[in-house]
């Protein structure tokens, strides 16, 4: 009597026990990198931008339908074989079931990683690449159905320019556009795109120099602008306000006194008006995210959702590194780098949720989401929204930047901010 | 022709700089017969000196510019002490290696200091552009170019018109003897060092003054290896023509060569001269020919 008690005691223990246990849920793991360190530059704002974001993904915004994502967080110094070695580690140590999405920076890793993420792994993943030859026509979707780019294509960016220079050209004649590269892959990515469209538009491109990194000098360059009668110049490929970028517009500015300066992404943002300082003012550019972070940061426009929502989160988890001044190295020094990080966060919960909404939470199960997502991301362009047919965020703004020298003591100081002149435009649905 | 006179005349100023760089290898090479690869790394240092006494602490110009100076001098006086005396007596390679390695340790720590985002720089000098049509310099080319050469002949005339400058150069061309003679070789390469972190700081703070300064400003240190080569390791006069044989050769390829579809060539083009120049003549246009027996 008393065994057979004991046994179906045991029994029911058991079976309580198993109802009591969970199903083993299995980890939703994730992988980004960015260059936060590094001979290019010391932008630790990627990485604290995405910490804070996957923190508050896993709390207050509820992660996965309540599950929370296992993040990894690696910065490959701007090294491509930093990030293929990095991405082969996460792959070997961690099951595909649960390693659902990476993300990267730049097209130097992109290239080296096409057939190991593509036709390998086959895990969707999302870059800060701009590059024409992955994204554009000869590469996107067909070529590389795993891989999605954050932002539109450089090719995209100078036809937006180019675009804008048809439609606001007031002078007689053809207008005469001058193209400054750097000689590097995204320097020269995307020109012939913006050749063949500005034969196609009727603009005449009077000159196209390349202009390097380690420039002591511009005065060569700007006087061939000059020679050619640039009424336009495009400044395109060069990542952040680099020196050379400095001594491009100081001289610029005297030099060619009635040509509008131009640029494309990394050259619209904050650094600009602090080290180029008045030689920036008036400078149009094209960017693929918000600007709105002015110099001082206090007068910073937030009439955009995502840009106010970047402020706050600053404010409410770097509190001391969104106060310091930009001369500190360990400071919030442009909103923009912190805003990325914060983006690649959101739209990771984004995906992954969705993918959990429709019963798929797989590698297969993200891509769809990708592939199907239709988002105003949080609001980010002014309310619109995009669709990842092209595997591109396909949207982009024009701004100008506003730059006057304020006496602050005994120094003069910038002050301004770089503010947009158009709506955000889509470039799926733009007629080229 | 106005072309010309333009590529020419900026590449004169630019080159000024250089060969004030050159300048300050080739000083270190007589004393101590060791190339110093940290020259870059040198000027990036001596630019923030001066931009933390100039842009952060305020001082007029007048008094931040000598005290940066004296800064970057005592800078490189000491790293002279901690990294290049004790190998003193040692093979003139083993120098020249701790100078590839301080390159690196110097970048590293001026990264940590002040983070790898570029400083605006600003020095508002008296304007004194010339604006002729065609021809057009600028002012901060053409105060670089001018006290570029006015710390050259400073130099020059510490070198050759004083006692120290007698010591120094009795010292470069035999250590021994000049220090059975009582010259004190270890204060004179502590001089040298320090005289020659100044000299580069005057270039790095013109060249900052032509954009922004950061750490990778250092990369333009490599302008001095085709300079001094093609000038000649030994020559002080070397030093200034190679610099503005470099400065012209890239202004003038800038100029004709790459509106050709020859881009990227301006970069390159000072090292194919070098190519040239050391086929020809491999101690350099003015380095002094040795003959060793073997």
């Amino acid at each position: 009597m008393n065994r057979k008690l004991l046994v179906g005691l045991s029994l029911i223990l058991s079976i309580s026990l198993l109802a009591l246990t969970p199903v083993s849920a299995k980890d939703i793991k994730v992988l980004s990198q960015f260059p936060m360190s590094g001979p290019v530059g010391a932008l630790p704002e990627f990485g604290w931008g995405y910490i804070d974001g996957m923190n508050w993904v896993n709390g207050e915004g509820g992660g996965v339908n309540g599950k929370k994502i296992t993040w990894f967080l690696e910065d490959f110094r701007y090294d491509p074989t930093v990030e293929v070695a990095n991405f082969n580690k996460y792959c070997a140590e961690l099951s595909r079931d649960e390693f659902l999405l990476a993300t990267g920076y730049i097209t130097g890793g992109l290239k080296p990683l096409a057939d190991k993420v593509n036709k390998e792994e086959k895990i969707p993943w999302l870059d800060g690449s701009y590059s024409t030859e992955m994204f554009g026509p000869e590469g996107g979707p067909s070529k590389y159905p795993y891989y999605y780019s954050l932002g539109a294509t450089y090719g995209d960016q100078l036809k937006i320019l180019l675009k804008w220079i048809k439609e606001n050209h007031k002078a007689k004649g053809k207008a005469r556009v001058g193209m400054i590269y750097s000689p590097t892959a995204w320097g020269k990515d995307g020109l012939p795109e913006a050749l063949a469209y500005a034969k196609k538009i009727g603009i005449d491109v009077v000159a196209q120099i390349e202009y390097p990194y380690s420039a002591t000098d511009a005065t060569n360059e700007c006087m061939q602008l000059r020679k050619a009668k640039a009424q336009y110049v495009i400044y395109h490929g060069y990542s952040g306000a680099s020196g050379c970028t400095a001594i491009f517009f100081k001289t610029a500015k005297k030099v060619l006194k009635d040509v509008q300066l131009m640029g494309t992404h990394y050259t619209t943002n904050r650094m600009s008006i602090l080290v180029c300082q008045e030689a920036y003012n008036g400078y149009i550019g094209v960017a693929t995210r918000p600007f709105l972070d002015a110099v001082p940061r206090s007068k910073s426009p937030m009439d955009n959702p995502m840009t106010k929502l970047a402020h706050e989160f600053a404010q409410k988890y770097r509190p001391e590194e969104y106060k310091r001044g930009v001369k500190d190295k360990d400071s919030i020094k442009d909103m923009f780098l912190y805003l990325e990080g914060l983006t690649y966060a959101l739209i990771i919960q984004k995906v992954l949720t969705d993918a959990d909404n429709s019963g798929d939470l797989s590698r297969e199960g993200v891509k769809k989401a990708l592939d199907n997502l239709v988002w105003d991301y949080k609001g980010m362009f002014g309310g619109k929204k995009f669709s990842y047919k092209s595997h591109t965020i396909p949207m982009m703004q024009i701004f100008k930047a506003e730059v006057k020298m304020v006496k602050m003591g005994e120094t003069m100081v910038p002050t301004g901010s770089v503010n947009p002149i158009t709506d955000w435009i889509n470039s799926d649905e733009t007629k080229w | 022709m106005s072309d010309l006179f333009q590529a020419l005349g900026s590449g004169l100023l630019v080159g000024l700089v250089y060969s004030l760089l050159g300048l300050c290898i080739v000083i270190v090479y007589k004393a101590s017969e060791a190339f110093n690869f940290a020259v870059g790394e040198f000027m990036v240092t001596g630019s923030f000196l001066f931009y933390i006494i100039f842009f952060d602490l305020h001082f007029p110009f007048l008094l931040a510019f000598p005290l940066g100076l004296a800064a970057a001098a005592a800078a490189g006086a000491l790293i002279e002490t901690v990294t290049i005396r004790p190998l003193i007596g040692r093979s003139p390679i083993a120098m020249t290696i701790i100078t590839l390695g301080l390159a690196f340790f110097i970048r590293a720590c001026l990264q940590l200091i002040f983070g790898s985002h570029s400083y605006s720089f600003f020095l508002e000098l008296p304007d004194i552009s010339i604006d002729a049509g065609e021809l057009l310099f600028l002012s901060d080319p053409l105060w670089a170019g001018i006290l570029a050469l006015l710390t050259f002949c400073l130099v020059m005339f510490f070198l050759f018109r004083t006692r120290w400058g007698l010591a120094v150069r009795a010292t470069s061309e035999n250590q021994a003897k000049a220090m059975a003679f009582g010259i004190n070789a270890k204060m004179i390469l502590l001089i040298v060092w320090a005289a020659s972190s100044a000299c580069i700081a005057v270039a790095g703070i013109m060249i900052s003054n032509f954009g922004a300064l950061s750490t990778m400003s250092s990369i333009v240190g490599l302008r001095a290896i085709p300079v001094v080569l093609i000038g000649g390791m030994d020559s002080i006069g070397g030093a200034l023509a190679g610099g503005i044989i470099v400065g012209i050769c890239e202004s003038l390829v800038g100029a004709y060569i790459e509106p050709m579809g020859l881009t990227g060539s301006k970069e390159v083009a000072p090292y194919i001269l070098l190519l040239a120049v050391v086929l020809i003549r491999p101690y350099g246009l003015f380095g002094t020919v040795r003959i060793e027996r073997v």
